[in-house]
């Protein structure tokens, strides 16, 4: 305990020391850095997950055909769910001659358990929550229109007439599916019973719907499992949700990696700041130790201190971090329209545990050179123990960066193989920066006056410069390397969503009408897929056995062995889809008799582990068509074009029942003219995924925002690595210096000198930061992004100009004072220290 | 610029001295010359006067050690000398040039390539070899063999299979070496020595003074050295005592 206390009075007294402010500071940004990210991580991937949510209108939707057990409702709020049940089903609705039919929902009082029902009434538009008064409903300002009904007006709804007394502005819970089409009607469950439309043979389907913390569904897998046997379509937000799920994670390990940037940045800084206090305590130690204190004495000192201070800079980067991400909400607060839940108690833990490791990692093997000292030193000035070698430091620090890394991304082989490629990667740039300090030493004679004494004393200085230019590289290269993953990533995502996306699409388009129907489609717009006959065919074997005995255990309750799929015909090969296996098909290919080719997609080839000379019996209309796999095809699923799992040649279905289907982009202002195509073809169904698109849109620049945020963090840690490494080699460069300004060098020669070594600097690790950043991402898209590689230009001439403007610029400002001392100051200072 | 001065002083009095030129030729060149130089500092509230109206003529080639007690003031008297610390008042005549009226920057021009300086702790760059660090002078001035010429003076001073070695693989009295080393390979006019055999044993401190003084001689260098050693002092050509801020003459006992 009394040691406790001489250790906290002692580092307070130190704390006057430029190192130990560095060192407290770095501790204090890597603690901050880590609660924010993390605090923020966590309220907006929770919040992003309601999101996707409320697009589904729970965080599990199950789905029947029949009335919910009140056990299954049960068991759903043991899970800590709240419940929400809908019933689902298309009626007519009529008015004074005038029908249309009309998707009906029948909503419960805890509707809507995501997002806000806006409701426009005589009041103007209110929120509302629950359903309507018994014999009143809310509709679509579509059928409104169509049944000329006006906010009090009453329609015909089976047996029963209802009031409108609303106009659905935002539903929440927009799905996308054949219900969807028609205009919808909100009404309550007494309603939908007074109108009497429930009769056997009626489709109707029942929504149960939970919402809950996070985890609530993986706690309750088995039994939605169990579920999925009885014939109910269990839909979660991480595995209905596609594409949302797909963005979402991506955005998941996009932010935790800039979370580790930013804690590798502060960890480097660490470093840099505890060699100097290493440095300032030898003599400090030799003296304890010429005083008989023990070893074990002064360990247990500077360890309490360390203590003290990885104890301050938590509670100091905790709050900090804390505010941070309160500061970043309210700043996002217009664009982040997540309702976020308060973060979780574990980002705090995080920072916390972060502070140790970084001091155990990234300060240790440093601090155990202190061990070293010999009490001779006192006497003999140049007695210090040997300088840790830099591999040691890197090897600890490294592992203890690694297991962050795994505590971060929850991703063991990624962690591993992060660490190598950066072990790598670090004995790569130690050995580029001995070469370019080489090179800078040669170059050096060509140069005149400050110019040359600049690079020289860079290349002279070969141990630290090197230090300094990795630390710098890793920092420009972190910095880098998030706006590039960033910029590429946006691209991606837009590219994949290009102005012209279909944003709707027809279906049901009968054989007879289909020239006709393109024909006033074209009229509409420019961008239309092609039209593809849709044929539905069920599974019934695979290589003539059961298919669930042919595929693996894991794709045996698959729903596509158990539903209908959409088969198509086609003679040519879809544009959005390549040919990775076998041949696509000869011209006459449908011609034979027997068994026809067929080409499957990718992902269902590998989901059932088929290839190619695979047949599949399929039941289509009660008759069985066999075809062969000569061709599997990469599809892109994104394209929101019609996609098919099975293409058939042409010549083999054509005499099944079939319909067509089509994608098309329909500008906004050509909505009134789809009404008229709408009546001239009235069995066609259309679909809008516009409203998908616009979440998704909506989604991206919420995420852009939020990593253009992280961004600036992890630029701000940079800065602080640049201060602590500058701060670091202080002192050898006030010595030079002040030595210099002895020997007669004019101030504006040291500016000059100093200027020069420090864009020297900043350019040579500009261009070692390149090398990284192109090859890093180079990885990291091939193997964990999933994105294009591609080379980047600009990087070889942004990160060394960037790297000459903030180094040479921090080098100057921290220069100033030593060039205004009088040069004896400086050298009886060093004298002190 | 040059001036001249009528009363050049062999001795140092503690009368004031005229301080404006009176037109006469002077009797003997000087290198350097203070004329009631004076220093204070502030410690706290109280003022200390550490140098008091402090005159020196010092002509090339000579060789002057200036002794005195431990916190005499020695060493603030050798940084106002060579124009690496302002007086507080008094003028400071280096190579006749008047440093009051010269900035930090000129009296920096003044000292580059002329002026040399030996250091109690050495003052070598730890990060830097040997030769790299006796070539550091150089590097200010226009010279062009200057890693040839930092070798000669290497070996000069018996270093010349050391030319690769950090300081901190060199003995106090090799790294010594190299410091004198440094401070003649501009060949100045100058050569300040603070305490130059003070962190060195006996035998070593010996050696290295012996070099010192050799290459004074063989050079024609003027050399200053600040000590309290009296040793050293007396293979001096001529010995002054600092005591309460003026110099006065040395009662060898």
């Amino acid at each position: 305990m009394q040691m406790a206390r001489l250790a906290l009075k002692s580092l307070w007294r130190d704390l006057r020391a430029a190192d130990v402010r560095a060192l407290f500071l770095a501790m204090i940004i890597a603690v901050a850095a880590t609660t924010m990210i993390g605090f923020f991580l966590d309220r907006v991937t929770q919040g992003m997950a309601r999101q996707a949510g409320q697009l589904l209108g729970g965080d599990v939707v199950l789905v029947k055909g029949a009335p919910f057990e009140q056990a299954d409702v049960t068991r759903l709020r043991e899970g800590g769910f709240k419940t929400s049940e809908q019933t689902q089903m298309v009626s007519m609705a009529s008015r004074q001659g005038a029908f249309q039919l009309s998707s009906l929902k029948t909503v419960d009082h805890d509707y809507p358990l995501y997002g806000t029902l806006t409701i426009r009434t005589a009041a103007g538009e209110v929120q509302k929550t629950g359903p309507p008064a018994v014999g009143e409903v809310w509709i679509d300002a579509r059928l409104g229109r169509r049944l000329e009904a006006g906010l009090g007006d009453e329609f015909q709804l089976g047996q029963t007439r209802v009031r409108v007394a609303g106009f659905i502005e935002r539903e929440p819970d927009q799905r996308v599916g054949l219900a969807n089409l028609n205009p919808h009607i909100l009404l309550s469950q007494a309603t939908l019973e007074s109108a009497d439309l429930i009769h056997p043979g009626a489709r109707v389907t029942y929504r149960l719907m939970g919402r809950g913390e996070s985890g609530a569904v993986e706690a309750i897998q088995p039994w939605l499992d169990s579920l999925r046997d009885q014939s109910i379509r269990v839909m979660d937000v991480e595995h209905d949700s596609p594409r949302l799920g797909r963005t979402l994670e991506r955005t998941q390990k996009y932010l935790s990696l800039a979370g580790l940037a930013a804690v590798l940045l502060a960890g480097v800084a660490v470093a840099m700041a505890t060699r100097r206090y290493v440095e300032r305590h030898l003599m400090t130690v030799a003296l304890l130790r010429c005083f008989g204190s023990q070893r074990r004495q002064f360990t247990a000192l500077f360890l309490y201190q360390l203590g003290w201070l990885a104890l301050m800079a938590s509670v100091l980067g905790a709050a900090l971090g804390w505010l941070g991400q309160e500061a970043l909400l309210s700043l996002l607060a217009a664009m982040l329209t997540l309702a976020l839940p308060p973060p979780g108690i574990m980002p705090l833990a995080l920072g916390v545990l972060t502070a140790v490791a970084m001091l155990a990692g990234f300060a240790g093997p440093t601090l155990l050179r202190l061990k070293n000292v010999s009490a001779l030193k006192v006497l003999r000035h140049e007695l210090d123990p040997m300088p840790v070698s830099a591999l040691w430091v890197v090897l600890v620090a490294s592992l203890v960066f690694g297991a962050l890394l795994w505590l971060f991304s929850k991703d063991l082989m990624l962690s591993f193989w992060v660490l190598v490629l950066g072990f790598l990667a670090l004995f790569g740039l130690w050995a580029v920066s001995a070469v370019l300090l080489r090179g800078l030493g040669r170059l050096s004679y060509r140069f005149h006056g400050p110019w040359r004494m600049g690079a020289r004393q860079l290349a002279q200085r070969t141990r630290s410069s090197q230090g300094q230019m990795v630390a710098f590289s890793v920092t420009l290269a972190a910095v880098g390397f998030i706006t590039l993953v960033r910029a590429d990533l946006l691209d991606d995502w837009q590219n994949r969503l290009p102005a012209d996306a279909p944003n709707q699409f027809a279906i049901n388009i009968q054989p007879s009408e289909r020239a006709d129907f393109t024909n006033a489609l074209d009229a509409l717009t420019t961008s239309r897929s092609d039209v593809y006959p849709l044929v539905r065919g069920r599974i019934v074997a695979i290589n003539d056995r059961p298919p669930r005995q042919v595929v693996p255990e894991e794709a045996r309750e698959d729903g596509n062995l158990r539903r209908e799929l959409n088969l198509t015909w086609r003679e040519a090969l879809p544009d959005t889809n390549d040919v990775t296996q076998g041949q696509w098909f000869a011209p006459d290919a449908g011609a034979g008799e027997g068994v026809v080719p067929i080409s499957m997609a990718e992902r269902l080839a590998t989901r059932f582990d088929l290839s190619l000379g695979d047949t599949l019996t399929f039941d289509i209309g009660g008759s069985d068509v066999t075809g062969r796999i000569t061709s599997i095809r990469k599809v892109d699923w994104e394209s929101f074009k019609p996609n098919f799992f099975v293409i058939f040649p042409p010549n083999v279905l054509e005499g099944f029942s079939h319909s067509f289907i089509t994608a098309f982009y329909l500008p906004s202002d050509k909505r009134d003219a789809l009404g008229q195509v709408v009546k001239q073809f009235p069995s066609v169904s259309f679909l809008d995924i516009g409203v998908i698109l616009n979440e998704v849109d909506r989604m991206l620049s919420q995420v852009a925002r939020a990593i253009l945020f992280i961004l600036l963090f992890v630029g701000a840690a940079g800065v602080a690595v640049l201060f602590a490494a500058l701060a670091a080699s202080r002192p050898e460069r006030t010595h030079e210096g002040a030595l210099l300004r002895v020997f007669g060098a004019q101030s504006g020669y040291l500016s000059k000198a100093h200027g020069a070594e420090f864009l020297w600097l900043g350019g040579l690790s500009g261009v070692m930061a390149a090398v990284l950043v192109e090859g890093g991402t180079a990885a990291l898209y091939a193997f964990w992004l999933d994105l294009p590689v591609r080379a980047h230009p600009l990087l070889w001439v942004g990160l060394p100009g960037v790297g000459m403007a903030l180094v040479g610029g921090l080098g100057w400002v921290l220069g100033r004072d030593l060039r205004r001392q009088p040069p004896m100051t400086s050298l009886s200072q060093l004298e002190q220290s | 610029m040059s001036r001249s001065f009528s009363s050049i002083r062999e001795s140092v009095t503690h009368e004031s001295v005229t301080r404006e030129p009176s037109g006469h030729e002077p009797a003997t060149p000087t290198i350097l010359r203070a004329v009631g130089l004076s220093k204070q500092v502030r410690s706290g509230s109280r003022t200390l006067t550490v140098i008091d109206a402090l005159d020196l003529d010092v002509a090339p080639g000579d060789c002057l050690a200036i002794l005195g007690r431990s916190g005499a003031g020695k060493s603030t008297l050798l940084s106002l000398l060579a124009g690496l610390d302002q007086p507080s008042g008094g003028e400071l005549y280096l190579f006749d040039t008047a440093l009051s009226k010269a900035d930090e920057d000129g009296r920096a021009r003044l000292r580059a390539g002329q002026v040399g300086f030996v250091f109690q702790n050495f003052q070598l760059l730890p990060t830097l070899t040997a030769l790299e660090n006796v070539m550091l002078p150089l590097e200010l001035t226009e010279a062009r063999d200057k890693s040839a010429r930092a070798k000669t003076w290497l070996e000069r001073v018996g270093l010349g299979d050391r030319l690769d070695h950090l300081p901190r693989q060199l003995s106090g009295g090799e790294q010594q070496r190299v410091a004198i080393a440094r401070a003649f390979v501009t060949e100045p006019k100058l050569v300040f020595a603070d305490e130059p055999t003070g962190n060195l044993d006996q035998h070593t401190g010996q050696s290295v003074a012996e070099l010192l003084f050799s290459l004074n001689r063989d050079q024609g260098t003027t050399l200053i050295v600040v000590t309290h050693d009296t040793e050293l002092a007396r293979q001096c050509a001529r010995q002054l005592t600092l005591a309460d801020g003026a110099l006065i003459p040395w009662e060898n006992l």
